[in-house]
């Protein structure tokens, strides 16, 4: 017994003496800026994180090519350290404790998804480390007073905003709708919005049903809402579910009777190629397209960002990527503007950035978020055409034929 | 109408339930090994489907031997010299090692594949019939031809062969089918196999009514634990039932309750299943 | 009373390391000493009672979302909240655990986790606790508080497996291990017992679950309830040694240190490993580290050997 007592006491002893080594950093190389980000690498959520790593990557690489940032008289590189929470949020903050408290960092980048932002932001909060993050959409994130968080990905209220103004302007215009949500915080706050606003301009929402996240199965509200038969579909949800609503109406013969328009999914290059020609017609929305007009410091102009990151990447980037290089791009432009490493000092020049890159003008509320508008958007022979922002940009497939029949 | 659509819907679903869960009882009937990779073998199964259909362009039907032949032979490999290694040992240790194997074949499928959706989308994916109003889903309907069809093989496999009757004789009692010339190391084996192996075809099916990614294993396994307490352990058709019964319950609770109700239902009933069916309890093996 | 000199020193050893200043040590330490609590508390109810539960979480669970619901919702202080979440978790324990441990084997482990997803489930409905997007707590920093807390938690469970082992209790939980239907025989009413040792597992559990919650000031249904989160307390447990005093102690310490390590230095693969580790501890070590070094003494490395002879088929 006491042999048994003493090897558990050195085990506990070698246990805890591990500790040290592990927190010990390398030596600095010469001045860096390290951002540090707790991202879902792997797990459910991978296939969406993936755009916050690669466009934090692409984004962080160029500013050092392009010469760094200047703070006093000394140029600073950019430095990474991802870590990977496989896409479990306790994990995800128990990591941003340790980027702070272990590795450190300067700065934190945000996560992919409201869920994630929330509950992480609440580190960076706590231990006063400015956060831009570019995944996070609900509202709530920053409506609880926080003063270290900020979000270049526009409220989540407002996603079908622009959608619904089209709505009354087409012809024939809608007059009810389905709405199908999500339970998370982004949909949550999605859904909110949305019916404020069909309230507002006089759209009947004949269906409203919230759905359990990550659900794998739509059939019973595919049947109710065929039932009901609306001009429009709205579907809030992530990619995951999106793309099982989809293939599911489908076998069911379940469309809006218009237009079927998803939060999420119509952007992004895989989603569409994996519905292939059912993704035909579909609505969506982006607050980011390629194009020449957005113009950046560092990247020049939207299509040539696309170029270079589809050469690197090799695959198309859509707004999540965007998000995140304005995610950096934020970062370098406070830097410079305040001069200082300083914490509260980087935070207050992040409160006041007004400048261009290629994913739009950025400016911060009073509350931390960004408010540029969705564009929307509908596939039209596997490519996505923007259609509408306040006013028509290009003439829409409408009304979308039903399954069965192709125009 | 629509509850007569709410129904027919929960009815096909639940073929599909049935048949994923059908493997999982067989293991646990025979070897009282509770799987708790089971999902895991799902989504490679639907993994293997895919490829062949993506890659090699061979049809998703036609594919789903190849997936069974797959999977068993995986299946064969892991219980014969993994498993087979502490089947006497506490069950407590089946329920470690069968987590630990989830954990390790889900990482690995992360790697091999990514975390990408990927969707089995022959042409005839979507395609559906409307009777009296009502609209059939032809692929959902297959895949539940598909679970009946593969109850039944199960069923006549194992009450009128040589191999099922070593089957059930080894699930009743080793040391007597020892004693009869059965080998246990290579039935153990070939049972985890076939269990597997239908795992995998589920898979394949799953894959082509929903998508495929490596996390798709949790949920599956969740629902297969529900089915197979629900249907019991005696007979393929009664998992198939089960299965079908449950679907039927979650498709009306989407609409009556609410669709984030169905998971309280599911395992509210697991439980009460097993609270009130105290004959269970008594089998401890 | 020499017997007593190491387990001391350990004791005061860990309560001075927030000494050290190190932010990193005390975290690792907080989630290290939550953990071994996790594993000790069911280790009350798999070591000694030999009802393997895979629902601990169910009690972890209420006693995170009752410390989130007093603090967050009804802003009542901390203690209130802790004692909010024991009493959901040992009202449960009671309620429930007159069916459910009429079960035995694999259907009890099954029903404790069909329990906990019907939690989980329930949780993700109210208003009251977020629903499924969960809660936020007031923020602090207080680590070194929280640690003290955590040791002074795993102290209490500690203790009271040390008076079961000692105890008539013990005793009576050992025999429903080793032959139930004999105990019942003897006249030992198994029922009260079981619910006891569930009660007591469910408390020190919610506890942990309370602390864990405000020190990382957010709560959801998924993470509260997390199915991962009994593996691992199972495995601790196990790992170390279940049915001993400190086994669960040592389980808990050895591989929260093999996890963190892992976690941090190659992070996605940190969960591979794990994996890997659960795999080879149940075909090599079944029976824990605290078996292991008397039995590796003993005969070496056949030691290995002799325990899969003894398991396979």
């Amino acid at each position: 017994m006491k042999q048994r007592l003493a090897v558990f006491a050195a085990a506990m002893i070698a246990a805890l003496s591990i500790q040290p080594l592990s927190s010990a950093r390398a030596a600095d190389s010469a001045k860096t800026v390290t951002l540090g980000a707790s991202l879902q690498l792997t797990g459910g959520d991978a296939n969406l994180a993936r755009y916050f790593r690669d466009g934090y990557q692409i984004a962080v690489d160029r500013i050092n090519e392009r010469g760094g940032v200047r703070i006093g008289a000394e140029t600073y590189h950019f430095a990474l350290k991802i870590l990977d929470n496989q896409s479990n949020i306790n994990l995800g903050v128990q990591q941003y404790a340790q980027l702070v408290t272990r590795e450190k960092v300067d700065f934190l980048l945000g996560p992919y998804s409201s869920s994630h932002t929330l509950s992480e932001s609440s580190v960076a909060e706590k231990y006063h480390v400015p956060m831009v993050e570019g995944g996070g959409a609900a509202t709530q994130i920053f409506t609880r007073g926080y003063r270290y968080i900020f979000g270049t990905a526009p409220p989540a209220e407002h996603y079908f905003g622009s959608t619904i103004e089209m709505m009354t302007k087409l012809d024939p215009p809608v007059h009810t709708l389905a709405l199908l949500t999500a339970d998370d915080a982004f949909d949550v706050a999605v859904r909110a919005g949305t019916k404020a606003l069909a309230e507002r301009l006089g759209i009947d929402i004949v269906v409203d049903e919230v759905y359990p996240e990550l659900t794998p199965n739509f059939t019973s509200l595919l049947a109710l809402v065929k039932s009901k038969s609306p001009d429009a579909i709205l579907l809030g949800g992530h990619e995951a579910e999106t793309l099982n609503f989809m293939r599911e109406a489908k076998s069911l013969d379940v469309k809006g009777r218009y237009l079927t328009s998803l939060t999420v999914g119509v952007p992004s290059h895989d989603f569409r190629a994996a519905l292939g020609k059912d993704a035909e017609g579909v609505f969506g929305m982006t607050p980011w397209v390629i194009s020449p007009v957005m113009r950046d410091r560092w990247f020049g102009d939207g299509q040539q960002f696309e170029q270079l990151f589809r050469r690197r990447f090799k695959y198309e980037p859509d707004y999540h990527v965007a998000s995140a290089v304005a995610v950096i791009e934020t970062f370098a432009y406070a830097l410079e503007a305040a001069d200082t490493l300083d914490r509260e000092k980087v935070r207050d020049t992040i409160a006041r950035s007004d400048f261009e890159s290629i994913y739009a003008t950025i400016r911060y509320q009073e509350n931390g978020q960004i408010d540029i508008p969705q564009i929307v958007i509908q596939v039209e022979n596997g490519e996505v055409v923007p259609i509408f922002t306040d006013h028509f940009l290009s003439k829409p497939n409408y009304p979308v034929a039903g399954w069965g029949k192709r125009l | 109408m629509l509850l007569a659509q709410i129904l027919l819907n929960g009815v096909l679903l639940g073929g599909l339930y049935g048949l994923m869960a059908l493997g999982m009882a067989l293991v646990w009937g025979v070897l009282n090994i509770v799987n708790l990779a089971h999902g895991a073998f799902v989504m490679l199964g639907g993994y293997c489907v895919y490829f062949a259909f993506a890659g090699l362009g061979i049809d998703p039907f036609a594919a789903l031997p190849i997936a069974f032949v797959a999977m068993f032979a995986l299946g064969y490999v892991l219980q014969r010299y993994a498993l087979n290694l502490i089947v006497r040992s506490a069950q407590l240790n089946t329920l470690l090692i069968t987590f630990g194997l989830d954990v390790v074949l889900t990482y690995l499928a992360q790697l091999a594949f990514t975390a990408d959706f990927r969707t089995i989308n022959p042409s005839y994916a979507g395609a559906n019939v409307t009777i009296f109003e009502l609209t059939l889903p032809l692929l959902r309907f297959a895949a539940f031809i598909a679970a009946l069809i593969f109850a039944a093989l199960l069923w006549v496999m194992l009450q009128r062969t040589r191999l099922g009757r070593a089957i059930r004789a080894t699930a009743q009692n080793l040391t007597a089918a020892r004693l009869y010339g059965v080998d246990p190391a290579r039935l153990y084996a070939l049972t985890f196999g076939l269990g597997v192996g239908i795992a995998g075809a589920a898979g394949g099916l799953y894959g082509m009514v929903s998508q495929v990614t490596p996390y798709i294993g949790a949920t599956l396994t969740a629902k297969s634990f529900v089915i197979t307490i629900m249907g019991g352990l005696e007979n393929p058709f009664g998992i198939v039932l089960a299965g079908i019964v449950i679907g039927v319950i979650e498709a009306l609770a989407s609409i009556y309750i609410g669709p984030t109700f169905t998971d309280v239902i599911s395992f509210g009933l697991l439980v009460l299943i097993l609270i009130l069916r105290p004959a269970r309890s008594m089998r401890t093996a | 009373m020499l017997r007593w000199v190491v387990p001391l020193v350990c004791v005061i050893a860990l309560a001075a390391l927030p000494l050290t200043g190190d932010d990193v040590l005390i975290q690792y330490g907080i989630d290290a000493l939550l953990f071994a609590t996790l594993a000790q508390a069911w280790n009350i109810l798999g070591g000694f009672t030999g009802y393997v539960s895979f629902g601990n979480s169910s009690f972890y669970g209420l006693g995170t979302y009752g410390t989130a619901i007093a603090m967050a919702q009804l802003h009542w202080p901390f203690g209130v909240g802790l004692a909010l979440g024991a009493l959901l978790a040992v009202a449960c324990a009671v309620l429930f655990g007159i069916p459910i441990l009429r079960l035995r084997g694999h259907y009890f482990a099954i029903a404790t986790l069909g329990l906990s997803a019907t939690l989980a489930a329930i949780i993700a409905n109210l208003d009251i606790s977020g629903k499924n997007i969960g809660l936020i707590l007031p923020l602090t920093r207080a680590d070194n508080a929280f640690y003290e807390e955590a040791l002074l938690l795993l102290i209490a469970a500690t203790a009271t497996v040390a008076w079961i082992a000692k105890s008539r209790f013990g005793t009576a939980l050992l025999a429903i291990r080793e032959d139930e239907d004999a105990a019942l025989v003897m006249g030992i009413n198994t029922t009260r017992y079981k619910i006891a040792a569930l009660a007591l597992s469910a408390f020190f559990t919610s506890i942990a679950g309370g602390i864990h919650a405000y020190w990382i000031t957010f709560v959801d249904p998924a993470g509260a309830f997390d199915l991962t989160l009994n593996v691992r307390m199972v495995i601790m447990a196990m790992f170390g040694g279940p049915g001993t005093v400190f086994g669960p102690l040592v389980g808990a310490f050895v591989l929260s240190t093999v996890y963190d390590v892992l976690a941090s230095s190659i992070s996605t693969a940190a969960a591979l490993l794990f994996g890997l580790v659960i795999v080879l501890a149940v075909i090599f070590m079944p029976r824990g580290l605290w078996d292991l070094a008397g039995g590796f003494r003993r005969d070496g490395a056949r030691y290995f050997l002799q325990n899969i002879r003894a398991h396979r088929l």
